[in-house]
This record gives structure tokens, C-alpha cells and sequence, in this order.
């Protein structure tokens, strides 16, 4: 356990259409705010994990780490990913295996600057079969959700149920959203009602509010060793869990359809090595694409039984109290907004979740602040890479320095 | 820009649907593979090459794709899901289909469906033509599933002739007056209908395609000006022995004379079977006359073609074995007679209006039937079926009572009331109609015209062999095809939008 990395610090834009800045501007913004917040200096650094998915198509930029350098003015070692959650995997294991004390992670996304093809940049995430054979980011949903029917034989009330189910989730993100300043859709509540309106017209099995926007933003964390941790730090998240897993990229040749394998093996890693009990884990920030995906990874990381996740959130509808109750425990989701409200600047999506782990855990939500049963609660966030292709979970707990 | 690396590999395994098959432990793959995932290293060299060409499969999932990908949006809103061939899994779009505003997928899912040579989606005009098997349609709808098997060559002739056929016309329909025309869908062109129809060519003659080594294509509407259409027929329908890296043992021509484009290659094709089994060769050619027939806009020059073009593609194996309808003598004529043409470059054919009846039409397509007649000494009462090209419904039938024909040797092959005039393919349709029901020992007189201008005649005698190979395509013979309850009729504008094409 000692060996665990600590969060000391965590930074943010706000989520949605950033006309006016270039991506390494908002990189800037969370990166300094990291380091405000951890009460350290850029000199301190030992070393940076960038994550961005498209900013060599977006913003033709080939190397981040040269932006970061020049920001920083700074030659550490450096490196770029895909998720904020892949570079932050990257800091945590050269932190435990000793080569790094402190580590700056952050992650940006421009796709409001190419958005006349930001949608076919999505299907890179994807197979190219299904791009060739006329697919697009939303049908790998759409086609779960039909694998998801028919796997569990819902009949047609069910059906009816488990699309309320959705649109609630859709509402509940848009109201914790709404709460939240820097999320996309800050002060924009919408009602169930809408999110079916919205399928209805567009005359597609999920519509606009079942999606997650197309969002600019950037969010950074500032991961320290423990022994580092003891002498600079006052608080912090412990990241006492962690685990990933990597599945087929064509999610049409996988053999099981109606969820994610790459998550359950990933959180069953994580929780392996976290060893606390799971109803502990108060908050959760996952990976809501779609609506589907927050449905589908309740069940993914057994905090329900699969193909049941729709009853519960539809039990949680019928009471409309913004949380899921599984077992006797209260289960806050996505208290950011989720993808859906908070926003989804892919590169940047981890860090927010990470962000929102933090806040809340170490009480520093302001008037959005959950009220914890456990004395010492956990977090858990959930991560994706593309279409369930690769899974992160971390297990988050909170870190006080004891000196 | 698209990369033509890229698109070579991609439309390689998609046209084809390849796959691979671990002969260890009998996995299958779509994609071909050197080895299997399962089995590992142990499976190298063990691996089989298959295919889903002229599978069924099911489509297990789907959805309706509103806001498609940049490439698709012309073909939006379709159906999209995934396939299930046997266990392997494979995305799809289903084509010949609109979509109506309410989407209901408990509609779609389960069903049987086979899978469609096609385009694949919209590009740049100086970009390569992508094309895919990706691409479904019902099999309990227009287009059924036929069983292919390949088999060896069986009965040799003493003429050579025609071995089989196959006719593809599209699923819709316009509809003015008492004529009907066919209408490719917006993906379909010269290409996918020549593939279609060789396809169907295939099934119907039951043999391993590797014994096509000569492949002619005659069309006037290949989207390319220059690239042949053979060499994508001859590669998605795998024609002639494999010879390693993709390429096949085949020779591939496109031909051109406007509509007698492919008629004039029977010959050749006659020829070269007989030259070859002479040498002890097995071989077999196919035929194909393909055509979008191409016309203006009617409010455009050349706007009076609108009111008779077609769509579809007739494919013909011509061999020494296993033959339906034996080749008994030919004759041609040709003049410089411009009727009709279409400069480089240009998008639209031009036309001589009434100067194509007398002087072009009727004057070649009479000396040609009655030179053929001559020399083989028949008149008008010892043949059965008389074929000529069929612009329209007039010209044929005046042509055949100037003959001496009556009107009952000329109805079961005129289809132009059906189809429109499918130009390469115009005549060679009305001989598979023709072929379709006629008997063992009937004789056929096909006349075809091509504007430029010049006709070939062919006498051509029905064999016994006819009638067991018919069950075959039967559910998809002409009849099937001109008569079926699920055409879908369209409009002048959603004809002129499907026309042009993605």
C-alpha cells in the first residue's frame, strides 16, 4: 500500500466551445491550477503525461510535449496519450516503480475546431469496417442497445421502461450539470419528456439528449509518491485501486455484446487491489457516451446484475432523488454532469472525473456537495477508449498527511 | 483525397467478403488471417481462405442511420446493423430500401438476408470508385437467395453455345404510361450490375468460376473512362485459377459499340471455346452487357432518351460443356452511321432523333437478320423466337413483321415495356427471357444493334440440358424479376437522384 501514488492537486477549464483559445492555452489554464492548488512550482516537476485523441487532426498539432516545454519552460521527460485516464495510468506506474516523484497529468480536446468532421474523426475510435460499411459513433450504441434487448428478452413494456430508464439518466446529468459551473450545460436542466421528444423527431432509437456533446476543454492532476506526498502536502486521493483492460476493436466480432468486457476486467483489477468493500464506493464517475453506457456500466462494474441496471435507474426515476439505490446503499453517478452535461472533450473527460473525485471527497464541492453515509468513503471513476475497446478504473480514497 | 493502397486492401476483402478458417479448430474470421487467434502459432499455414459471397446470413442487429458519416450522407437515412454469417459477425448497411419516417428494428432483426456488391459510399469524381460487399438486402424480398455449387464441367458438345445466363435488374421501377423502366438504386451503377449479373451467370451454370478464363464487358456507361469493369468483375467473382497475390489466371476485356457492345463478343467468345478444346483446354468465357443507360435530364439536349433508359445487366457463359442453347452460325454488318454518341467528357449522350429509326435501326438490323438467314437458309416460319435490340416497344416489333415475323416469335423476347432499354444489355435480356421458357430443339434469331451503327445476328438452337439447369435462378428468372410484388415505384425526381447515383 505504500507505495500508492497521491493526487495532491487538480485543475480545469470549463467544458464547452472555446472559440477563442488554442489548445495549448487551455492546457495552460488547467496545468497552472493543478499546481496552485498542489502548492507546487513548475520546476518541481519531474516529468509530464499529456492526453489528447485528435489534436493531430483538429489542430494539426504533431507533438504536444514541445507546447508543454515551451509553456513551462521546462525539459523534463514527457510523454503523449490517448485518455486522461491511460496518461494518468502512465504517471501512477512510474511513480510506483520509483522513477518519478512528482508528475503533472493533463489532458485537452479541440473538437469544436473541426466540426464539419468530427464525427468521422470519432469512427477512428472504431473498426474501419463498420466506418466502410456506413456506421457512425452513435450506431455502435444504438446496436448495443438492440444486442441489450435481445440478450435479456425484454418484451415491449420493458422496453418502454428501460427507454424512460435513459431519458432519466439524461435528466439526471443535465441536473447535476446544471449545478456545476464549469460544466457544459451549466444551468440547463431538461426533462425526461424532452430526451424522448428529441428521439421521436429525429426518428431515431437515441437522440440528441441520449448523447454526450462534442465539448473543448482541458483538465490536469498533479500525482505525487507518497514519500513526496508526506513532505509537500497537506490532503490529497490516494489511488489505491487501479486496473485497464484492452478488448477487440471491432465490437461486432466480440462475443459478448451487451456490455463491456474490457470494463468487468478492469474493475475487478482495480478492486482486487484496492481491497475495500465495494459498497464503500459512495461516488461514480463513469464513462456516459450515451445514456446506454452509463446504464450499461452499473451492470459492467457489478455493482448490479446484468441486465437489470434499467430497474433500478428506472426505481430511481419513479423517486426522481437524482441517485441510485442498489442493495440499501445510495449510489451518487456522475455528480460532475457525467459526459452528458459536464461535457466530453475526449483528452480532457478523465481529468474531469478525477476533478469531480477530489472536490468531492476532500469537501470541497461548495453548495453541490454530496453528504457521505461512510465516514471514509470511495470513488470509483470509469474510463473508456474507444467503443469499450480499452477500460480504466480507478479506486480513489481520501489522503491526509498524518505529520 | 482517398489513398489507393488503402482502398485496394479495404475493397479486396469487402467486395468478397473473405475470410479465414483455422483448420485446427475450425474458428472462422472475417478478414483474411495467416494464422489463427485461438490456436496461435501452431495454426500458421493452416489456415483456409473462405467467403460469405453467396452466403445467407442473418441480420442479428440494427439500427437507422440518421446523420451518417460525411461519405454516407447521400445515402441517409438506411438501415444499419450487424450480420451474422454462421457465427462470423460483419457490419452492414442494407440497400434497395427507404426508409420510412417510423423505425421499428423488430421489423429488420432475424431476418435472412444475402449479401450485395455495391458501391460503398460518395467520393470525390477524380477519386477510385470504392465499392463493398458490406451491403444487404432481404432474401425474402426482390433479390432471393440462390445456392451456388461449384461443380466441374460435365457433357461436351459438338458446338459451342451458351453454358448459362444470369439478368440483374434493380429492385425499383418508373412507372409512365404502359411502360416500366428500371431504376438502379443510388448506389448501384454499370459495375455492381455487371457483378450481379455474373453472379447469377454462375449460379446458374453450377460451375467452379475458376474455369472462366476469358471475361468481356461490354457496357457504354462504365463510370471510368479509362479502367476496365472486367477486372473488377473477373477479381469479386473470383474468375480464373488462382495465381498468388490476388491476381487470377483471366483475361479481362471491356468492349464498346453502344448497345451491341456485348453481343458482338458471342462470337469471340464461340471462337476462342472452340480453338481451345481443340488444344483439350477446358474453357469458358462470360459474356456481360451492362448499362445505367445513360440520358440527359428531359429539359436538357438529348432529354428524349429519358423517356426510354433503363438499368440492368445480362451476363452470358459461353462454352463447349454442359451447354443450353448451342451457337449455330452468326453474321454482322457494320456502317459509319452516327445515330448516336457521346464525346469524351461529356456527361450525356446525344441523339440523331428520327433519322435513328430508317437509316440506322431498321436498315442494320434487317440485313443483318436476313444475312444470317441466307446463309443458314432458314426463313422466318423455321424459327421460334426472333430477339432484336429494343429501344422501344415500336422499332422491334416493325422490324419483325418487315422480317416476316409475326408478333407472337417477337413478344416473349421484348422486355423493353419492363425494363427500359439497358442498352449493352437490351437484346441480350430479351434472349434470357427467351431462354427462361423456351424448349429443347427451338430455335432462337437474336438481333442486336449497336448505334455507330452495325448489328449482329445469331442463330442459336436450345439444347436439352435447359431444362435441369432452370431450377437454379428460377426464383429470380425474368418473369420474377418484371412481375414482382416488390418492386418499389418512384418518381421523376427520386429517378433523376437515383440515376446519377452516390
Amino acid at each position: 500500500m505504500t507505495n500508492k501514488p497521491i493526487i495532491i492537486g487538480v485543475g480545469r477549464t470549463s467544458f464547452g466551445e472555446h472559440y477563442g483559445e488554442n489548445p495549448e492555452e487551455l492546457i495552460e489554464e488547467a496545468g497552472l491550477k493543478a499546481l496552485e492548488k498542489a502548492g507546487i512550482e513548475r520546476k518541481d516537476l519531474d516529468a509530464v503525461f499529456i492526453s489528447d485523441y485528435f489534436l493531430q487532426v483538429t489542430n494539426k498539432i504533431g507533438i504536444e510535449e514541445g507546447f508543454v516545454s515551451e509553456l513551462l519552460e521546462v525539459s523534463i521527460p514527457m510523454e503523449t496519450l490517448r485518455s486522461f485516464s491511460s496518461a494518468l495510468c502512465c504517471a501512477c506506474n512510474a511513480i510506483e516503480a520509483g522513477r518519478f516523484d512528482i508528475v503533472l497529468v493533463g489532458g485537452v480536446e479541440k473538437m469544436t475546431d473541426r466540426l464539419d468532421k468530427i464525427r468521422d474523426d470519432l469512427m477512428m475510435l472504431g473498426d474501419p469496417w463498420s466506418y466502410h460499411a456506413g456506421g457512425t459513433p452513435e450506431a455502435f450504441h444504438e446496436l448495443m442497445l438492440r444486442e441489450y434487448v435481445k440478450t435479456y428478452h425484454l418484451n415491449g413494456e420493458e422496453v418502454e421502461k428501460l427507454m424512460k430508464a435513459l431519458a432519466y439518466i439524461s435528466c439526471k446529468n443535465h441536473y447535476y450539470g446544471s449545478t456545476n459551473p464549469l460544466a457544459h450545460f451549466y444551468k440547463r436542466k431538461i426533462r425526461v419528456e424532452d430526451a424522448i421528444k428529441t428521439r421521436k423527431r429525429s426518428g431515431r432509437i437515441l437522440g440528441l439528449y441520449d448523447f454526450a456533446p462534442i465539448s473543448d476543454g482541458a483538465s490536469a492532476a498533479i500525482v505525487v509518491s507518497p514519500r513526496k506526498a508526506r513532505e509537500i502536502a497537506e490532503k490529497g486521493l490516494r489511488v489505491i485501486g487501479r486496473g485497464s483492460a484492452t478488448d477487440y476493436i471491432s465490437y461486432f466480432a466480440r462475443n459478448y455484446k451487451a456490455g463491456f468486457n474490457a470494463t468487468r476486467k478492469a474493475v475487478e483489477r482495480a478492486l482486487n487491489e484496492a481491497k475495500i468493500p465495494p459498497e464503500k464506493i459512495e461516488l461514480i464517475e463513469l464513462y456516459d457516451q450515451s445514456t446506454l453506457m452509463e446504464l450499461i456500466a452499473l451492470e459492467d462494474l457489478g455493482l448490479c446484475k446484468p441486465g437489470t441496471a434499467w430497474q433500478i435507474i428506472h426505481e430511481s426515476y419513479q423517486k426522481e432523488d437524482y441517485t441510485y439505490h442498489i442493495n440499501g446503499n445510495t449510489l451518487y453517478v456522475n455528480t460532475n454532469g457525467g459526459l452528458k452535461a459536464d461535457g466530453n472533450p475526449m483528452g480532457a473527460t478523465g481529468g474531469a472525473q478525477i476533478h469531480e473525485a477530489y472536490i468531492q471527497l476532500l469537501g470541497e464541492a461548495g453548495n453541490r456537495q454530496i453528504k457521505f453515509k461512510n465516514n471514509n468513503p470511495y470513488a470509483l471513476t470509469m474510463e473508456l477508449e474507444g467503443f469499450g475497446t480499452k477500460s480504466y478504473v480507478y479506486i480513489l480514497g481520501r489522503w491526509e498527511n498524518e505529520l | 483525397m482517398s489513398s489507393e493502397p488503402i482502398e485496394r486492401r479495404v475493397s479486396y476483402i469487402a467486395d468478397r467478403l473473405r475470410g479465414s478458417q483455422c483448420t485446427i479448430c475450425g474458428k472462422k474470421y472475417f478478414k483474411i488471417r495467416d494464422y489463427c487467434g485461438s490456436c496461435g502459432r501452431k495454426s500458421f499455414g493452416k489456415m483456409r481462405e473462405i467467403d460469405f459471397f453467396y452466403q445467407k446470413g442473418v441480420l442479428e442487429v440494427c439500427t437507422v442511420i440518421r446523420g451518417a458519416t460525411n461519405k454516407f450522407r447521400m445515402l441517409e437515412p438506411f438501415i444499419y446493423g450487424i450480420v451474422s454469417f454462421d457465427g462470423v459477425m460483419v457490419p452492414g448497411r442494407l440497400t434497395d430500401y427507404i426508409v420510412e419516417d417510423e423505425f421499428d428494428p423488430t421489423k429488420f432483426e432475424g431476418r435472412e438476408v444475402v449479401a450485395r456488391f455495391r458501391r460503398r459510399y460518395s467520393v470525390l469524381p477524380q477519386e477510385i470508385i470504392p465499392t463493398s460487399s458490406l451491403t444487404f438486402t432481404f432474401t425474402d424480398e426482390y433479390y432471393p437467395y440462390m445456392e451456388y455449387n461449384k461443380n466441374d464441367p460435365e457433357e461436351y458438345s459438338n458446338k459451342p453455345g451458351i453454358v448459362s445466363y444470369g439478368v440483374y435488374t434493380s429492385r425499383f421501377r418508373i412507372r409512365e404510361g404502359r411502360m416500366e423502366r428500371s431504376v438502379p438504386f443510388l448506389d448501384e451503377d454499370a459495375i455492381t450490375a455487371a457483378v450481379e449479373a455474373g453472379k447469377i451467370a454462375l449460379i446458374h451454370a453450377a460451375i467452379d468460376s475458376k474455369y472462366i478464363k476469358k471475361i468481356y464487358v461490354g457496357s457504354e456507361s462504365n463510370p471510368y473512362a479509362v479502367k476496365p469493369i472486367a477486372s473488377k468483375v473477373a477479381q469479386v467473382l473470383e474468375l480464373g485459377e488462382h495465381a498468388g497475390d490476388g491476381v487470377r489466371a483471366v483475361d479481362a476485356i471491356d468492349t464498346e459499340f453502344a448497345c451491341k457492345a456485348a453481343t458482338s463478343m458471342f462470337k469471340d467468345a464461340a471462337a476462342l471455346s472452340k480453338y481451345a478444346s481443340e488444344e483439350g483446354e477446358d474453357f469458358f468465357a462470360m459474356v456481360i452487357g451492362t448499362d445505367n443507360s445513360q440520358s440527359a435530364p428531359r429539359w436538357a439536349p438529348g432529354g428524349e432518351l429519358d423517356f426510354f433508359v433503363g438499368f440492368g445487366a445480362a451476363a452470358f457463359i459461353i462454352g463447349n460443356r454442359d451447354v443450353i442453347a448451342e451457337i449455330e452460325g452468326w453474321y454482322s454488318c457494320t456502317s459509319d452511321t452516327p445515330d448516336f454518341w457521346r464525346r469524351d467528357g461529356q456527361r450525356y449522350p446525344m441523339h440523331g432523333g428520327r433519322f435513328t429509326g430508317e437509316p440506322a435501326y431498321f436498315k442494320h438490323v434487317i440485313k443483318a437478320a436476313e444475312g444470317l438467314m441466307n446463309k443458314m437458309n432458314l426463313k422466318p416460319s423455321d424459327i421460334d423466337y426472333f430477339i432484336p435490340h429494343q429501344p422501344n416497344v415500336r422499332f422491334p416489333l416493325k422490324a419483325a413483321r418487315r422480317l416476316g415475323f409475326k408478333d407472337e416469335q417477337c413478344l416473349p423476347g421484348l422486355k423493353v415495356a419492363k425494363f427500359g432499354n439497358t442498352y449493352s444489355g437490351s437484346s441480350p435480356v430479351g434472349l434470357a427471357a427467351v431462354l427462361d421458357i423456351a424448349k429443347p430443339y427451338e430455335k432462337i434469331l437474336l438481333v442486336s444493334y449497336g448505334s455507330g451503327a452495325g448489328s449482329d445476328a445469331y442463330l442459336i438452337t436450345v439444347t436439352p440440358k435447359i431444362t435441369e439447369k432452370r431450377s437454379r435462378t428460377e426464383k429470380f428468372n425474368i418473369q420474377w424479376q418484371a412481375e414482382n410484388p416488390y418492386l418499389t415505384y418512384v418518381d421523376y425526381n427520386l429517378y433523376r437522384k437515383f440515376k446519377e447515383g452516390i
